[in-house]
Order: structure tokens, then C-alpha cells, then sequence
């Protein structure tokens, strides 16, 4: 029964924490809803364990307490998988944005250059 | 709106910290080559953006470092962006002779090439010569100089190098080949004269670390890029010796 307890409270305690930062806007978009699906699945093996039985019955598992150990390295594997694609986009663009950024920059200096040479314009500062 | 800068031709300098060599090298090039130089200023913390200023290039300077294949990319952007018919990319850090420009940019214009890498196989040593025939088997690219910085890139190669597909690239040697193989470009080398760098040694080359993670980055490179499409590139101009 202790065990029971104990399972609930792992799975209160997440949940928690996972609703408390997609409320606070701490997770963006489909990270939240990623989140929210994983606290309603620890809530639900929380408090009826016997999910987990039932499950290992429908998939054939012969042991039962190894389905969410499997499940869970599964979905660590999958996600950290999609993590890297992430960062290897997000590197991309840095890298584009760094070099467009430096290519304007030395477009805007040349231009200003090119503005001071040619006093004619009328909205030119004095000095 | 200005009239859009046309040149023929850009020389693209990628340097990082090299305030002691890049000034020399950008006045060597304007006066073999009537072209304009463009500098890369690969966030350096010495005084390389001026003193490359002062010598009489354009100058980009990248917000954080990015490598020096980041740092050439920025400059292929640049002279897409600036209709550049033909780019030259040389080292700031002085081993590259640009009296060799002239005869390297003659031998790209006689051959049609995409891109005509400045081949000096003399300067590597024993270890390299091993490491490069292992590059020449896993990459299937008949090339004899792999890291050569001294390279000119026609406007398909330039087109091709400043796109998206190329932004995470790491080393600029046999990622770019690879890709520019893949494209179908038609890839050559010319032979060259290269002289010892005069400060510093090869950055990839520094230490055991170093190699092993370029060892490694480049193998899985090309076997996750195996089976591109490619060209037969004509006999490889070895047989011509560089002049002066």
C-alpha cells in the first residue's frame, strides 16, 4: 500500500511542477503540450498502478514493473533524438543570422560613408 | 537606390587575430589582381579589422565566431549578394603567395572549372600525406590537397556555398568538395607555390585532440554523404609547374 503512496506522490509531484511551469510560460508551445501529456501519464500510473499490469498483458510483457522503465529510456531516447535536430536548426540560423548581421553592417557603414561624402542631403546633420 | 557593386572578381580573407600578417597579404593581392578584397573578420580580439581597413579592404565583422568556413560563408553571401563572378579565398596569415593568384585564377578561367583549388602537396608532412590518401578513399574526391585555403569558386560554386545546405558545415575543406560534388560542379587543382606560416601553426593540425575530432567529423561526413552525384573531373593539371 506504501508503495502505492508513494507512486502518487511521484506522480502529483511532477505533474505539479510541469502545470506550475507551462502556466508560469516557462515551456514554449509544443514543449507544453509534450509536458502536459507527460504529467497526465505519471498522474494516471500514479494513482492506478494497475495501468501498467493491464498494459503489460496487451503487449505480451511477462514482467510488468520493466514497461515503464522501457517506456520511459523509449521516450528519453526519442526526445533527446528531437532535442538535437532542434539545435542543429537553431545552429543554422545563428550562423545565417551572424553573417547577414555583419554583411548589413557593412552595408550601413558604407552607406553612411557614401552620405557624408555627398553634403547635398538635406536632412544630413551639420558637423 | 545605388547602382549594385559589380565586380569580376572578389578575394574573400577569412582572418581571426592576424593583425601582424593580413595588411601585408590584402596589399599584395590589389597590387597582382585588379579586384577588390574583402576581409572576414572572425570576431578577433587584436587589431585585424583596422589594419585590414587601412590596407584598403572591405571589411565584415562577425558578431561571435563562427570558424573559417563560417567566416568564407559570410563572404560567398557577401559576393552573391554583390554579383561576384568569380571568388578567391586565401589565408591572412600570410602562407599563401598572391603573386600565385594570377597564374591559379588562369588556370580556373582555361579550364572551365567550378572550382580550382590551389594544390601545394609538397608542404605536408608525412602524417598528413596518410591522413589525406584515407580522405581520397572514404570520399571517392580525386583531389591531392584537401585543406588548401587557396581556392577560386566560379558563380555556380558561389551560388551553391552561401545556401542554407552549407551553413553547418564545419571544416571548410572536404564538407564544401563533398557538397560542391554533390551539385554536380565540376571540381580542379592547379598547382601552386605555399611558403610556412609564418605565425602560428595549422589550427586543425594543433594537437592530438584536435585531430581526432577532425579524423572523426570528417569520416562521418563522408559516409553520411556517400554515393553524391559526381562528375569525372579531367586529368589533374600535376604535370604544369608553378612559375617564379
Amino acid at each position: 500500500m506504501s508503495a502505492q503512496i508513494t507512486a502518487a506522490l511521484l506522480g502529483l509531484l511532477l505533474a505539479g511542477s510541469i502545470l506550475y511551469l507551462v502556466r508560469r510560460d516557462h515551456l514554449h508551445g509544443p514543449y507544453a503540450l509534450w509536458w502536459l501529456i507527460i504529467a497526465a501519464a505519471t498522474l494516471v500510473l500514479g494513482f492506478v498502478p494497475r495501468t501498467i499490469d493491464w498494459l503489460a498483458h496487451l503487449s505480451g510483457v511477462a514482467y510488468p514493473p520493466v514497461l515503464p522503465i522501457i517506456l520511459g529510456l523509449s521516450l528519453i531516447l526519442l526526445r533527446m533524438l528531437q532535442l538535437d535536430i532542434e539545435r542543429s536548426r537553431q545552429e543554422r540560423q545563428i550562423r545565417r543570422l551572424n553573417q547577414k548581421l555583419a554583411i548589413l553592417e557593412e552595408e550601413l557603414t558604407s552607406l553612411q560613408n557614401a552620405r557624408l561624402r555627398t553634403p547635398k542631403e538635406p536632412r544630413g546633420s551639420s558637423d | 537606390m545605388p547602382e549594385p557593386i559589380r565586380h569580376r572578381c572578389l578575394a574573400v580573407m577569412p582572418a581571426r587575430n592576424e593583425q601582424a600578417t593580413v595588411a601585408a597579404v590584402v596589399r599584395g593581392v590589389k597590387a597582382v589582381l585588379d579586384c577588390d578584397v574583402l576581409v572576414i573578420n572572425d570576431a578577433s580580439s587584436d587589431q585585424t579589422a583596422t589594419q585590414a581597413a587601412a590596407a584598403g579592404a572591405t571589411v565584415l565583422t562577425l558578431p561571435f565566431q563562427l570558424g573559417a568556413w563560417g567566416a568564407t560563408q559570410a563572404g560567398m553571401r557577401y559576393a552573391l549578394r554583390n554579383q561576384v563572378a568569380t571568388v578567391i579565398t586565401l589565408d591572412a596569415d600570410g602562407q599563401h603567395h598572391p603573386e600565385q593568384l594570377p597564374l591559379l585564377l588562369a588556370a580556373h578561367l582555361r579550364d572551365h572549372a567550378d572550382v580550382t583549388i590551389g594544390a601545394c602537396p609538397e608542404r605536408l608532412s608525412a602524417a598528413k600525406r596518410v591522413a589525406w590518401a584515407y580522405f581520397r578513399l572514404i570520399t571517392g574526391l580525386r583531389v591531392t590537397d584537401f585543406t588548401s585555403g587557396l581556392r577560386v569558386y566560379g558563380r555556380r560554386a558561389i551560388r551553391a556555398l552561401a545556401s542554407r545546405e552549407a551553413s553547418l558545415i564545419d571544416y571548410q575543406d572536404i564538407g564544401v568538395l563533398i557538397l560542391l560534388r554533390k551539385k554536380g560542379l565540376l571540381i580542379n587543382e592547379a598547382p601552386t607555390r605555399m611558403s610556412p606560416r609564418s605565425s602560428g601553426g595549422s589550427r586543425i593540425f594543433s594537437s592530438w585532440y584536435t585531430v581526432l575530432r577532425y579524423m572523426i567529423a570528417t569520416t562521418v561526413l563522408s559516409i553520411a554523404r556517400v554515393g553524391g552525384k559526381s562528375r569525372p573531373s579531367p586529368a589533374l593539371l600535376v604535370t604544369r609547374r608553378p612559375q617564379g
